[in-house]
């Protein structure tokens, strides 16, 4: 089974080393255990309109230079990206506890190199998991990407690291 | 081939002959997680897997620090939470004021050649135990917790190397600012770091535990500090020192990276804001106005940096423009410091003590206000992690961080003591 490709626009284009206080503030993770709610404040501190533009758009995608997510583990920064209603990030790399919490909880992370130049705000991007490439339908150009691995794979197609660990343990 | 530390642990423990790049599993022998990842981390394992038993009660905490003592009626409905899940189970629960879950894991838990999953992203200050200790997200502490194993990417390594001693009111936290300068903030992501040499060797646990700490500010999945007589020491200080055992890389073998570093050249070194690698020596900044000086953390909060602090703040008194806050990072270092004195002279000299815990770090419960300096003992300074996006954070060692509370200004501890 392959992971479904992706067509859609790019929602944001966010700068290097973009921290998990950036995406989600400490300030509202210890009061609220509701995803939803906490989404609302969703990269609040460096972009107070993402909220309401990523609800404008279907499956946006999330483009960022090299290691997005670094800084603390709160999985509420995936957790709140995907509440969005975000379909994928593609990023020159990633902080690694942001890689594998993505992974764990069901959102793409693509890896792909000079992607925060080749792609700009509102452009459309068609995304395949076959050939390993992205297409900037808007400005015509493809670009290869990692391939994710086959494990972050098996993740994504069952739907997060607990459904995966619970058909294990069966 | 010869393994490093890291690979030496994960072979050992997945029963397999590691190489960097494999994708092992292993089982935990500890999981922890704090008030801000352990609610949904319980979520997780309910909503998911449908339960809430653990796999073995002694092998799990659960640490009440990040917003301790409870500032708000939400963060307390959140505890009982916590609370309620851990009587339950039977596990360790660690209440508001016992301290911040690292060097409450130190003490208690932490010995060489064990893995340690934390839900916080400083889980690699037990590398100064040498233990393989990560962080992870709340739904992988969730699934250890329900499951007791992990799966792990075996890291590369990289190897630095420290020589010399290190200068007057220079410490182990300038080191790795230096390192971080070097090799920036992703210099070292997914990567287990070695420290090794003369300069470490010397180094107290405590001191260790800085490098450890910090090495996730350079994207390190691990950083591990040899085992050796120092680490056995400071287990039998704890009364565990039959949880020591040797265990080392060989001579031979294979670092993907290397960097060498003089002890002897370094010098007090500045984290400006607002990222930790934005580093420049105490020299740049000398005069500026801090409105507020904070000493303590899972960084900069033990018994050795309340000692330093109280002896460059005795007989003296903070600036009146600038507020001295101080967190012990444990209820342990707490009653230490009461009782070799350091309370006292730090009270005295204007110190608001506050119970331990993660305190002014996160912003949670100390928080500053509008347009505000601070200089910081702790991790990291990105925008806004104090409590405020308009406020700017400074990072140092805490000889500077002392000095600057007495001058209210940032002070080159070199120039005037």
């Amino acid at each position: 089974m392959a992971l479904k490709n992706i067509k859609s626009k790019v929602l944001r284009v966010y700068p290097a080393d973009t921290n998990t206080d950036e995406v989600i503030s400490g300030k509202y993770k210890y009061d609220e255990l509701d995803l939803k709610k906490l989404a609302v404040h969703a990269f609040e501190s460096i972009d107070p309109t993402f909220y309401a533009d990523s609800q404008k758009v279907k499956d946006p995608i999330l483009i960022a230079a090299n290691n997005f997510g670094c800084g603390s583990s709160r999985e509420q920064a995936p957790q709140v990206i995907l509440a969005c209603g975000v379909s994928c990030i593609i990023a020159e790399s990633y902080a690694r506890i942001f890689y594998r919490n993505s992974f764990n909880i069901g959102l793409p992370l693509i890896e792909c190199k000079g992607i925060s130049k080749e792609a700009k705000q509102g452009d459309e991007l068609a995304i395949d998991f076959k050939k390993n490439e992205i297409r900037n339908l808007t400005t015509g150009k493809t670009l290869p990407m990692k391939p994710i691995p086959e494990f972050m794979q098996q993740l994504l197609e069952a739907g997060g690291l607990m459904p995966y660990l619970k058909a294990q343990h069966k | 081939m010869g393994k490093t530390l890291a690979e030496k642990i994960l072979s050992e423990k997945s029963g397999k002959d590691v190489a960097p790049g494999d994708l092992i599993t292993v089982p935990v022998d500890f999981v922890f997680g704090q008030d801000g990842t352990m609610p949904l981390a319980i979520q997780q394992m309910e909503k998911e897997l449908g339960t809430r038993k653990v796999f073995d009660p002694a092998k799990v905490a659960a640490v009440c620090d990040h917003a301790s003592p409870s500032p708000s009626e939400q963060v307390s409905n959140v505890h009982i939470f916590m609370r309620k899940f851990a009587r339950e189970n039977g596990i360790h629960f660690f209440e508001n004021g016992d301290g911040i879950c690292h060097q409450i894991v130190a003490e208690k838990f932490a010995a060489p050649g064990k893995i340690i999953i934390g839900g916080d992203s400083h889980t690699c200050t037990h590398g100064a135990l040498t233990a393989f200790a990560t962080g992870m997200g709340s739904t992988d502490v969730g699934a250890i917790m329900a499951y007791g194993t992990t799966w792990l990417r075996v890291p590369e390594s990289f190897k630095i190397t420290v020589d010399g001693n290190l200068p007057k009111y220079v410490t182990s936290k300038d080191v790795f600012l230096h390192i971080v300068r070097e090799i920036t903030a992703d210099g070292a992501t997914y990567m287990s770091i070695e420290y090794l040499g003369s300069t470490i060797n010397k180094m107290s646990v405590e001191s260790r535990l800085v490098l450890s700490n910090m090495s996730v500010e350079a994207g390190a999945k691990v950083g591990l500090c040899p085992a050796d007589e120092k680490v056995k020491a400071y287990l039998k200080k704890n009364g565990r020192v039959n949880e020591y055992r040797k265990i080392a890389a060989d001579k031979n073998a294979v670092y993907t990276d290397e960097l060498e570093i003089d002890a002897a050249g370094l010098e007090p070194l500045i984290a400006a804001p607002h990222r930790v690698d934005n580093v420049k020596p105490v020299s740049e900044f000398a005069g500026m106005h801090m409105d507020q000086v904070c000493i303590g953390s899972c960084t900069n909060g033990r018994i050795e940096d309340l000692k330093v602090a109280a002896e460059i703040l005795k007989g003296k008194k903070a600036h009146p423009d600038t507020r001295l806050v101080v967190y012990p990072a444990s209820r342990q270092v707490l009653a230490e410091a009461i009782k070799l004195g350091y309370i006292e002279i730090l009270v005295k000299a204007g110190a608001a003590v506050g119970a331990p815990g993660c305190g002014f770090c996160i912003g949670r419960t100390v928080a500053l206000g509008d347009g505000e300096k601070v200089l910081s003992t702790q991790n990291r300074n990105f925008r806004g992690r104090m409590g405020n996006n308009k406020s700017e954070i400074y990072l140092s060692n805490v000889p500077v961080a002392a000095v600057s509370a007495i001058y209210g200004k940032i002070t080159d501890p070199r120039e005037v003591l």
